[in-house]
């Protein structure tokens, strides 16, 4: 924990500001937001490919597990949690359906992304241990699942942000593929 | 002195009681139709039907949960999946999450170039290749990326995921939260089958109440849960009959109690009356126990309604005593009908023991004993124990009454009016409606038949009465003959004659197909230069389909997927249902789905070797009608067999047709009203006439004795009467029941009795005016 601190220049170590203070401020505002949209660029590293795949689109959300991520370029596609059911569209193919459940990588990182965005620290802590760092103007959450399966898949979801801004949402997953996306507020 | 006389009936009792549950402890009871029906025609025939009843389609039991929001339905679903896992009691638990679990997962993956029809040399050319990693790209751009890293890079072609498809296609139930849902309601569904064999009543059993206990702990409030399956359907119809006797069981014993109380004054009768049939029943048990090695359950239970013919003899007995006689004073005035009544209805019974149809043997043999011991335990064990007791009737009855009842008999022509139009009115409809569908003899309720049919076509399981049999001298020649169908049911998919077939072939190609296909797979080193240039500028590490030529070079090596190779869960099962044999004779089932034209089907096999259209139910039909002709001409054997014993006993043609008329009128008239009320003859109302020929049987004989003063002849009548009242209030009563099989028999017995007594009496006896007795008093 004093590694990652260190690690993390940039950020006062939480232990100057009590960490459970600001976070918890932090998760009763973020609770207090009923829904969101924004935009997003993602920067995807696949282990089998040489170079970054890249691409951008729109996100929304509605309290507490309700997710949609609508690729527009380079291929056209959307990605829509509700609850526990997932539907995914690629182009113009047929929807495909499947519970959260039978996905459990997919399944770990909404979670992550949901209880965030949800301010629900409980819920996060079910299945993640964190690390936060920072302050309420600019903080980071890193997140590491806390048992299987989730383990055999990720490695780290690391959220950073800006007061109620989400600003990055890195991934990194065991097999070692990474991805980045950066939102920024919908015009 | 007072007291041991009092005791020694319930002694005997307790005796003949103890007797019978140690002889239900020494037999087998097996239920199963196949024991009872004799084997089929044609040898494939045979097996298929050994195979379909014993197999594992008779394990397999449907679930259907609803009457709660989907999601609620789809959380009980997963719960009652995994209390079923833990319970042990299942071979196979399908419900949509573990369709193929990971071992038939891992175990489809390692051999997806040898199962696959994708595998052709055209697949892994370098233009063919270069398209599939193409593809592989745009999908390691999109979210789906986890999976084709995990199944598209070592599989570029998609040969998993082509077999992945062909084992969940066959239903199309929709998916709600990973597990089963009909397509067209809201209804979770979920499929096991029973590590136990469907013969095991007891072990299944113990699988619903599994089932029932799992789903109740799932919290399922408001769900209801909906079981169907052979294993159910024996269940609910024991269950149904239980309910059913014991009511009436309750209701007629009080009755019978108080008409013996009211006519022999003493409770002790009863013990006099259950002593021969509880010994006869042993002795029945024993013996059939003894010459089959088991007793089939519907034997037994027919078995038991032809022996009510023997609650008469002790009856018989008890109501010829005079107040005080001794044992051989009464025998010597009933001896000789008493005997006669006994050879007769023995021999009678010898059609059955020789018909050549096992369960109708077993049924003869039962009854045959039964009716002996029956017989030897009235004649020897209870004259003694009724002189003990002092059983006799009250009173035999004024004579002047007698007299009066007996001038009905000078009117008796009349009587043969209602013969006449029974007959007429059987030639007028042709004949009656005998029961060829042996669906209708199940005492399965229609409405758990449906509920059966629903469930089995919302979960895409085939019903297996309509098949095609291939035939071959192992496994490979009989995939190899499936693998000719296939372009065959292709045409008739396209035709819609079916919606889809089930066939092992699908699942798992010939050996010599998996060579072909090995053969096509290319070398290590030419497919690693083919990759090489296929991938060029897509921008793929070197390496990324390191585990793809893995896969090609390992799968060009390995030994071809056999029957017996396939060991994991699903595979296994859904496998062996379809491809079952041992020796040299091993058959493969191609069951279709979706039938909408069973002759063009066959047609469309017609003149192929080895292979046999089978239509289950006309085949299972066809052999019971063989079997109840083959019975019927037994049975006539017999009949004349007792005819012949009638005549040396009577000594006098006239005296047999006088003891045979009111039989055989007896018979017409209850088959004429069966056939007016609108029933179908069946096994059920073959043996309920046997039961009422051998009651007819005993009324004829004890009224054409000859010379008997009035007041024997008052005793007879009365005797009689009692025993026809106590036939009605046992067996007649069954008429009230729900269950069809037990109505049918109810009504069968209550007519023919009530006939039988009627036509007996009227007939068999001496007219007034003309009878020894009347000089002789």
């Amino acid at each position: 924990m004093l590694a990652v601190c260190l690690l993390a220049p940039g950020f006062p170590p939480a232990a100057a500001d009590p960490a459970g203070n600001w976070l918890e401020v932090l998760m009763q505002r973020l609770a207090q937001i009923p829904a969101r949209s924004a935009n997003f660029t993602e920067e995807k590293q696949v282990v089998a490919l040489t170079r970054p795949l890249l691409s951008h689109g729109r996100l929304f959300y509605v309290r507490p597990k309700w997710l949609e991520k609508i690729t527009d370029a380079p291929q056209p596609e959307t990605l829509l949690v509700n609850g526990d059911r997932l539907s995914l569209t690629i182009g113009g193919g047929a929807p495909k359906i499947l519970s959260l459940a039978s996905v459990p990588a997919v399944a770990g990182l909404v979670d992550g992304v949901c209880a965030t965005l949800a301010g629900d620290l409980p819920w996060l802590r079910r299945f993640y241990r964190i690390v936060a760092a920072g302050n309420m103007s600019h903080w980071r959450l890193e997140l590491s699942p806390a048992g299987p399966p989730l383990t055999g898949l990720l490695r780290t979801v690391t959220i950073e942000g800006a007061g109620i801004d989400i600003k990055t949402i890195a991934v990194k997953q065991v097999n070692g593929d990474r991805e980045v996306m950066t939102i920024s507020p919908a015009q | 002195m007072m007291r041991a006389r009092k005791l020694a009936l319930p002694a005997a009792l307790l005796a003949a009681a103890l007797v019978l549950a140690l002889s239900f402890h020494c037999v087998t009871v097996r239920s199963d139709m196949a024991a009872f029906l004799p084997a089929g025609g044609t040898p494939a025939a045979r097996l298929t039907l050994a195979q379909l009843r014993g197999g594992p389609a008779v394990s397999l039991i449907l679930i259907g949960i609803e009457g709660a929001p989907a999601a609620t339905l789809a959380r009980i679903s997963r719960v009652l999946a995994a209390a079923l896992g833990r319970s042990g009691q299942f071979s196979l638990i399908e419900n949509g999450q573990q369709a193929l679990g990971g071992a038939d997962l891992r175990f489809l993956f390692r051999h997806r170039y040898l199962l696959s029809p994708l595998t052709t040399p055209s697949a892994f050319t370098t233009r063919s290749l270069s398209a599939d990693f193409e593809r592989l790209l745009a999908g390691l751009a999109s979210s789906a990326a986890p999976l084709v890293e995990q199944y598209g890079l070592p599989d570029p072609i998609g040969a998993f995921s082509d077999i992945a498809r062909t084992w969940a296609n066959g239903s199309n139930m929709r998916e709600v939260d990973g597990t089963w849902f009909a397509p067209h309601r809201n209804r979770a569904l979920l499929l096991v089958r029973t590590r136990a064999k469907g013969l095991d009543l007891v072990a299944e059993d113990r699988a619903l109440t599994a089932i029932r206990g799992a789903f109740a702990a799932a919290r399922p409030r408001p769900a209801r849960l909906l079981l169907a399956g052979p294993a159910v359907f024996a269940h609910d119809a024991a269950h149904a009959i239980r309910r059913d006797v014991r009511m009436i069981a309750i209701v007629s014993t009080l009755l019978i109690v108080a008409l013996l109380i009211w006519r022999f004054r003493s409770p002790l009768v009863i013990a006099a009356i259950a002593v021969p049939i509880l010994l006869s029943i042993s002795a029945a048990l024993l013996a059939t126990e003894l010459v089959f090695g088991f007793v089939h359950g519907v034997a037994l239970g027919f078995g038991m309604t032809v022996l009510g013919v023997t609650v008469d003899y002790p009856v018989l007995l008890i109501g010829h005593r005079k107040f005080g006689e001794p044992a051989a004073a009464t025998w010597r005035r009933i001896g000789a009908a008493f005997m006669l009544t006994v050879a007769t209805a023995t021999l009678g019974l010898t059609g059955m023991l020789l018909s050549g149809v096992p369960g109708l043997s077993q049924l003869g043999l039962f009854a045959i004993v039964g009716v002996l011991a029956a017989a030897a335990a009235t004649r020897w064990l209870l004259p003694p124990l009724i002189v003990l007791a002092d059983l006799a009737p009250v009173s035999a009855g004024e004579p002047e009454r007698l007299l009066r009842i007996e001038r009905l008999r000078n009117r008796r022509l009349l009587g043969l009016l209602p013969i006449a139009a029974a007959g007429l009115y059987l030639l007028a409809v042709g004949r009656p409606h005998l029961e060829i569908d042996l669906a209708n003899l199940s005492p399965v309720p229609p409405h758990a038949r449906a509920l059966g049919a629903a469930l089995r076509a919302e979960m895409g399981v085939p019903d297996v009465s309509q098949i095609v049999l291939l035939q071959g001298a192992d496994a490979e020649a009989v995939l190899q003959r499936e693998e000719a169908t296939l372009p065959v049911l292709a045409r008739l998919r396209r035709n819609g004659v079916i919606g889809g077939a089930e066939v092992a072939a699908r699942y798992l190609p010939s050996a010599a197909t998996q060579r072909t296909r090995q053969a096509a797979l290319p070398a290590a080193d030419v497919l690693a230069r083919r990759v090489a240039r296929a991938e060029a500028g897509l921008g793929f590490r070197a390496d990324a389909f390191s585990a793809f030529l893995a896969a090609v070079e390992a799968s060009r090596r390995m030994a071809p997927v056999t029957l017996a190779g396939v060991k994991t869960p699903v595979l296994a099962a859904r496998l062996q249902s379809l491809l079952f044999g041992g020796g040299d004779t091993w058959f493969g089932l191609v069951v279709p789905r979706g039938m909408t034209d069973p002759g063009r089907f066959a047609a469309a096999f017609r003149g192929m070797t080895n292979a046999t259209y089978v239509d289950i139910g006309r085949e299972t039909n066809a052999i019971a009608a063989r079997s109840t002709a083959r019975a019927g001409r037994w049975l006539a054997i017999g009949a004349a067999a007792a005819l012949v014993v009638l005549a040396l006993g009577l000594r006098g043609l006239g005296a047999v047709a006088r003891v045979v008329a009111p039989i055989v009128a007896a018979g017409l008239v209850t088959v004429a009203v069966l056939t007016a009320l609108g029933q179908h003859l069946s096994l059920i109302h073959l043996v309920s006439l046997q039961f009422v020929a051998g009651v007819g049987l005993d009324y004829a004989l004890f009224f054409a004795r000859r010379q008997l003063d009035a007041e024997e002849r008052a005793r007879t009548l009365r005797t009689l009467a009692t025993c026809n009242v106590m036939t009605l209030l046992t067996f007649g009563l069954l008429a009230f029941c729900r269950t069809p099989l037990l109505r049918q028999m109810g009504e069968t017995i209550a007519i023919g009795a009530l006939a039988a007594m009627f036509f007996a009496f009227l007939f068999a006896g001496p007219l007034p005016n003309t009878s020894s007795c009347d000089r002789s008093s």
